[in-house]
């Protein structure tokens, strides 16, 4: 079988969904930096600087992850209120097409977030060429992964305001808990293990490591490329597309 | 043309919401009426390849809703009920996103939509975000979209529920621009007869009527409503009134004994058949 992508739909979606509407809901991108700022904060101040890396790291991840996990919500209410989904499915585009477009409208909406961090983690020279791009690679692998398992709950929901309730309680489960703002020795290695149900975890420990911050641990690779490819196929079948 | 065979659809819920459906549509506009849970979105639904049926299948101009649903959804625009515009996006994007999921170019799409836009008159607001336009003019976005699809069949749910009557006008105006053939489905006798060439009235499931609106009022020929506010053995109950068929020689005796008469609407085949509906 071969995976043709609507390349066209999919950019229009990044770009007017999550680009463009970047400056007239700016509300919503302050609140999506807002968990990854206060973090920074805090751990800054109570370590007095020492984990300060870990934050600036971690914000890249949490703001990734925090915006895919939101966009269940986001899925959901574009089916279920707005039947936007209703209207695409008749249309020459696949669920993966779908997928893809919102997924890119997610990456494009959290550029404010990035834009901010890089200019952190420029100032306090965290970056080189290679630790940019995997860390990139990161986050593109956080974002299929995180979004697809969005798109499964958002495909189970019936109801918008469950959608919500269930975002929060994943939100701090996915994004807060697993090592993202502090250093995975701290855990013990069942617990670590344990966590890395959230692709967050792996993503967080392959970039301490890759910064230099850890050990680098090459299970976590495994785990988070397994993730990704597992999460993404979860999604795409979970999503409701011609409905039955 | 539209080709329906034994359509049945029962929900999780367990609710029958096709009975078996048969049925031909070959006009090229088409208006499907009926009350809420009459079956009419399911219909669309299933028609356009949203939905899947529990048992049958419908032909769309040849090909199968059961297998052929690509080549269906290269031909059709499907408008689903109670859709509204996303609503941080302008009317032009949304329909360059529309375009380009039904694979035109940005370019043909961005023609397409200047085309739709004026065509509906919304172009002095495609840069407006959606949540800033009236009801009416969010509506008649959704049929820019459809028109601007260039689509071979259009199936529009509900396009006027909620719009206040010059809005409705605004809608019927775009709506008569569209070049494909129409099926709509409306709770509005007077949108019915003002669209479409053929009327479809379903009813819990099943179709109960079916051709132009004089054929489908070819029983009530020579005959006139009888209505009372106040009970009457043997009368029919309809919406709060209850009413009987008589022939028109046979009105003036009703109105010696103070009964209203009126001339027979598409309204009485619902009256018939026990059905309340909106007017």
């Amino acid at each position: 079988m071969v995976l043709k992508l609507n390349l066209r739909f999919i950019f229009a979606m990044g770009l007017y969904y999550g680009l463009y509407t970047i400056t007239r809901g700016f509300s919503y991108v302050i609140a999506s930096m807002s968990l990854p700022l206060t973090m920074l904060f805090l751990i800054g101040i109570i370590s007095r600087g020492y984990l300060l890396k870990y934050a600036v790291i971690g914000g890249f991840i949490s703001l990734i992850s925090t915006n895919a996990l939101s966009s269940a919500g986001d899925a959901s209410f574009l089916r279920l209120e707005l039947k936007f989904q209703d209207l695409l499915v008749t249309t020459r585009i696949t669920r993966i097409d779908y997928m893809l477009g919102l997924m890119l409208s997610y990456l494009f909406f959290s550029l404010p977030g990035i834009v901010i961090y890089a200019v952190i983690g420029v100032v306090l020279n965290l970056f080189t060429a290679f630790r940019a791009f995997v860390l990139f690679l990161i986050m593109l692998s956080l974002l299929i992964s995180e979004t697809s398992l969005a798109f499964m709950i958002a495909g189970m929901m019936k109801h918008i305001r469950n959608v919500w309730g269930i975002v929060s309680i994943l939100s701090i489960i996915l994004s807060v808990i697993p090592p993202i703002f502090y250093p995975y020795t701290y855990l013990p290695k069942y617990v670590l293990y344990i966590l890395s149900i959230s692709p967050a975890t792996p993503g967080s420990v392959i970039a301490q490591g890759v910064f230099g911050m850890q050990p680098f641990n090459y299970v976590m690779l495994i785990i988070l490329i397994a993730e990704t490819a597992f999460y993404f196929v979860l999604g795409m079948n979970f999503i409701k597309w011609r409905e039955s | 043309m539209i080709e329906i065979y034994g359509l049945n659809k029962i929900y999780d819920n367990r609710v029958e919401a096709l009975k078996k459906i048969t049925a031909k549509i070959s006009k090229k506009r088409t208006a499907i009426i009926g009350r809420n849970g009459a079956g009419k979105t399911t219909l669309i639904r299933i028609l356009s390849t949203q939905l899947m049926p529990t048992s049958g299948y419908a032909l769309i101009n040849g090909l199968n809703i059961l297998k052929d649903e690509e080549e269906i959804r290269k031909k059709v625009s499907c408008i689903p009920q109670e859709a509204r515009p996303v609503g941080l996006l302008t009317p032009y994007e949304h329909i360059l996103i529309y375009l380009t999921a039904r694979g035109y170019s940005f370019k043909n799409a961005s023609e397409e939509a200047r085309k739709a836009l004026k065509e509906v008159n919304l172009w002095e607001n495609r840069n407006t975000p959606a949540d800033e336009l009236s009801g009416g003019m969010k509506r008649k976005l959704f049929v820019a979209m459809a028109l601007a699809s260039n689509a071979e069949l259009v199936f529009l749910d509900e396009p006027t529920t909620g719009l206040d009557p010059l809005s409705r006008l605004e809608v019927w105006t775009a709506i008569k621009g569209l070049g494909s053939d129409l099926v709509l489905t409306t709770h509005y006798m007077e949108e019915a007869q003002s669209l479409a060439d053929e009327l479809i009235f379903m009813e819990n499931g099943t179709i109960i009527k079916q051709g132009t609106a004089e054929e489908v009022l070819s029983e009530f020929k020579g005959k006139v409503r009888i209505e009372s506010r106040k009970p009457v053995d043997n009368w029919k109950k309809a919406g709060g009134l209850y009413i009987k068929y008589v022939d028109s020689e046979e009105a003036h005796e009703y109105v010696k004994m103070g009964y209203d008469v009126k001339q027979i609407t598409l309204e009485d085949l619902f009256f018939k058949y026990g059905v309340e509906i909106e007017s």
